[in-house]
């Protein structure tokens, strides 16, 4: 018996094609990855089955009787729960209440607070989320918050359970938790859809493995024993990725210096030297002190001792100023602080060099568009219309406007923050190709990244931080996963 | 100028002056212009006597001064701001150019102290905004009540009259110009500068985003404080100005006029197309807005209503209006997602 079945799914969005006859085999008692590019129809699936989106076509069984659902509430009442990508919680609420969304139990007219904690509390301890139930939401921290999410999901006790990249934002910590819960669903004989761009956690947690490709399934159900991660990626975009290419900075190009920065409870004097022409690549688990240095570069965070100098000279004042230097953040949250969703493409890639650092002046439209689109080109936008609103572009292509907008700037400083956090594959590779070719015209490129297989392909040297200090710098082959993972959790090489 | 909108096929006057003219008009306000023709023809065809060219040219000189302050508020709104201070800025404006031309100040310098104060009294909400960290809603509040309280002080709570009504000041903003109000020129005038302003200069797009996303702005570089300043600024010196062409038509100062025009002012900017939400505005939408505004209290006189029921009669009008102008937007957009836009 099988826990769910979808058969020959077919959903298409006016004229556009998002499924052509999917199909996905889950069985109760295992973890059943999920994957396929952005725009592979991985997340017009998942909407199908959690009963957001109504099907053109196919059957949906679940354990053997057809359903379909016309909403996520009657999905969810049939034991069909989601973690979503997008945490979908309230940063004013406490962490009680954020678990119990519309179906608080209740006494008379009012929640049973009591009866919400006991219930709670068992799954809190499972998760190994030690937090006080009534702590307001928003001062966790994001992995926290998307253990309450996962916590939420557990609470129905759900017979099928989604999980949509739920490890972007989780430290190795929470994520080898995870693999514990995982354990633990397995024994209640949950069916665990696991949908990752992280082929290598995909591998260590996943028994099955589906795969899809333009709107259809190219990989059934297949055990995880057969496959290795080349043949997933060959299915996935019915292709080979490049392999990285590596060089070392041009001499005598933009220099960026830090000299014994320290940060109070984030970086313990750290002296780092960055060239015109290389990738350098910061890692490290969560607090480590790696996102700290980019902010101190980028003049969001000011040093209590050490300096910092520009390529241009001088130490950054404030985040503008840093901009006004030449310094350029591009962080991986960018529907929140990277686009105007709402705004066109050209818009948003207006927004630095013409709106935010020009003077007094007229704009005209016509040539913020020309420019734009030769931006956009450049980056690979697709679709290649600059007056798309940004909000319906793919996460890789929207990722692609931040850095055009960027880009537009010319800065001598590109830092990068988790940049391709949710991106496919295809649109990684472009957007590392990017920094390649915007580190050989000579600027500084630093990249932070939860990614490792990100550093190991773009980088050129990493530099691994642990506890606030810079415990190992890696180049050449010595750039592996395996070394930077290991250094990151215990400051030796 | 190709860009204004190359998307729709619109193969008509595409060479023409009057084509362009209809392509902004369509852009900025399209539908809040056809409500308020709509809303005056039918005033018209049941009261022929509302379609004079006196009536109408009134309509417009009353709906000056609200419309000058819907076109600033457009701006806040574009930024996620409102400014509850408007009405008084202008009330406040006019007391004391009134009470300085009673004193004998020559009138276009007491014109021009005025527009100052105006600008001087955003200045003060842009700092309170700045200094105690709270929105502008509230800050400007608690001003509001502060500035109408001066010039109830100032006026001494009565009308401030005896100023030299024959003096330029009056004759010239007070009257006409090729067959239009002044005040109706200059309104034009600052409807095509702020217009100008908004969607064409670094400013304006600053001012815009913010509104779609505060947090990607000032990841951008773009300073919110700074921007909110001269926005707040801009808007009171607008208030200043409307509360000066106000006394060159009233040619007295009441210290209460102005009372309830920052919702008015709010309200026409709604109606003219800018959203709450913030990220886009439209002033000659706003203005319009205001104007449509005007044509409902002047025409509701024309229906001998009870006095008593005439505030209640206005607030109907106004939701049949914006019901109107929200079908014919909704029904563009869905047009324009049918194209695929």
């Amino acid at each position: 018996m099988h826990a769910l079945t979808a058969r020959g799914i077919t959903k298409s969005y006016g004229g556009v094609t998002a499924l052509a006859g999917a199909d996905l085999t889950l069985r109760p008692g295992s973890v059943h990855a999920l994957l396929g590019e952005n725009g592979a129809g991985k997340s017009t699936l998942i909407k199908v089955i959690t009963g957001a989106v109504s099907p053109d076509a196919g059957a949906l069984r679940l354990a053997g009787a057809e359903v379909s659902f016309t909403s996520t509430a009657q999905a969810a009442a049939n034991g069909v729960a989601v973690v979503s990508q997008e945490l979908n919680l309230f940063p004013d609420l406490d962490v009680l209440a954020n678990l119990y969304p519309m179906r608080e139990p209740r006494r008379g007219p009012l929640a049973d607070r009591a009866a919400m904690l006991a219930k709670a509390r068992p799954v809190l301890e499972q998760l190994g989320l030690d937090v006080d139930p009534k702590a307001r939401l928003g001062s966790l921290s994001l992995a926290q918050r998307q253990l309450v999410e996962i916590a939420k999901a557990l609470i129905v006790q759900p017979r099928v359970l989604i999980l949509d990249e739920p490890t972007s934002a989780l430290d190795k910590d929470s994520s080898s938790r995870l693999l514990d819960i995982l354990r633990v669903l397995r024994d209640r004989e949950v069916a665990v859809v696991f949908v990752s761009h992280i082929l290598e956690e995909v591998m260590s947690l996943c028994d099955e493995i589906t795969v899809l490709r333009e709107g259809r399934t190219v990989l059934d159900a297949r055990p995880r024993a057969e496959l290795d991660i080349p043949s997933i990626v060959h299915a996935m975009l019915g292709q080979d990725l490049p392999t990285p290419v590596r060089t070392t900075g041009t001499p005598g190009g933009a220099r960026l210096e830090l000299r014994d920065v320290v940060v109070p409870d984030r970086l313990a004097g750290v002296t780092l030297s960055f060239a015109g022409g290389e990738v350098v690549g910061l890692a490290g688990l969560a607090g480590s002190g790696h996102t700290t240095a980019l902010e101190v570069v980028a003049g969001i965070r000011r040093p209590v001792g050490g300096s910092v100098e520009l390529p241009g000279g001088g130490a950054p004042r404030d985040f503008r100023s840093a901009i006004g230097a030449g310094v350029a953040l591009v962080s991986g949250d960018r529907r929140r602080v990277g686009l105007m969703l709402d705004k066109p493409v050209w818009e948003n890639i207006a927004q630095v060099r013409p709106v935010a650092l020009a003077g007094a002046r007229l704009l005209r439209t016509g040539a913020l568009r020309e420019s734009a689109r030769e931006l956009a080109g450049r980056v690979g936008v697709k679709p290649p219309n600059v007056d798309t609103r940004a909000g319906l572009l793919s996460g890789g292509n929207q990722q692609k406007v931040v850095l055009a907008k960027w880009l537009a700037a010319d800065p001598a400083v590109l830092l990068l923050d988790d940049p391709t956090r949710g991106v496919d594959l295809g649109a990684r590779a472009e957007i590392h190709a990017l920094l390649r070719s915007v580190a050989d015209a000579g600027k500084v490129v630093v990249l932070c990244s939860t990614d490792l297989d990100e550093l190991v392909v773009a980088c050129d040297r990493v530099v691994v931080f642990h506890k606030g200090k810079v415990c190992a710098e890696l180049t050449g082959d010595r750039i592996d996963q395996h070394t930077i993972l290991r250094t990151m959790n215990t400051g030796e090489l | 100028m190709t860009e204004v909108d190359r998307r729709v096929p619109d193969t008509r006057g595409k060479n023409s002056i009057l084509g362009f003219g209809r392509q902004v008009l369509r852009v900025e306000s399209s539908s809040v212009l056809i409500a308020t023709i709509l809303l005056v023809l039918v005033i018209g065809a049941l009261r022929p006597n509302f379609l004079t060219i006196g009536q109408l040219r009134d309509v417009l000189n009353n709906s000056v001064y609200v419309a000058l302050l819907a076109a600033g508020m457009a701006f806040l709104l574009a930024m996620r701001e409102i400014d509850l201070s408007v009405g008084a800025m202008f009330g406040l404006s006019l007391i004391t150019s009134a009470l300085l031309m009673r004193e004998g100040f020559n009138p276009w310098v007491a014109c021009l102290a005025g527009i100052v104060l105006g600008a001087v009294l955003g200045l003060a909400n842009a700092l309170v905004v700045q200094h105690i960290a709270i929105p502008a809603f509230v800050a400007t509040l608690a001003t509001m009540q502060v500035y109408r309280g001066l010039a109830v002080a100032l006026g001494d709570g009565q009308q401030v009259t005896g100023l030299p009504l024959e003096h330029s000041f009056f004759t010239v903003l007070g009257g006409d110009l090729l067959g239009l109000p002044v005040s109706v020129w200059i309104l034009i005038a600052v409807t095509i500068g702020l217009t100008v302003l908004l969607r064409w200069t670094p400013f304006g797009y600053r001012v815009r985003s913010i509104g779609s996303n505060p947090d990607a702005a000032a990841f951008s570089g773009i300073s919110i404080p700074r921007t909110r300043l001269y926005v707040l600024v801009l808007v009171g010196a607008v208030a200043g100005l409307a509360g000066v062409l106000g006394l060159a038509f009233f040619t007295s100062g009441d210290p209460n006029i102005g009372t309830g025009f920052e919702l008015q002012a709010i309200a026409a900017a709604v109606i003219g197309g800018t959203p709450l939400r913030g990220g886009v505005a439209t002033v000659v939408g706003a203005v319009f807005g205001a104007i449509l505004l005007g044509v409902v209290s002047s025409g509701l006189v024309y229906f001998s209503i009870p006095a008593n029921w005439s505030s209640f009669a206005t607030g109907l009008v106004v939701l049949l209006a914006v019901g109107v102008d929200s079908a014919l937007r909704s029904r563009r957009r869905a047009r324009e997602s049918m194209l695929g836009l």
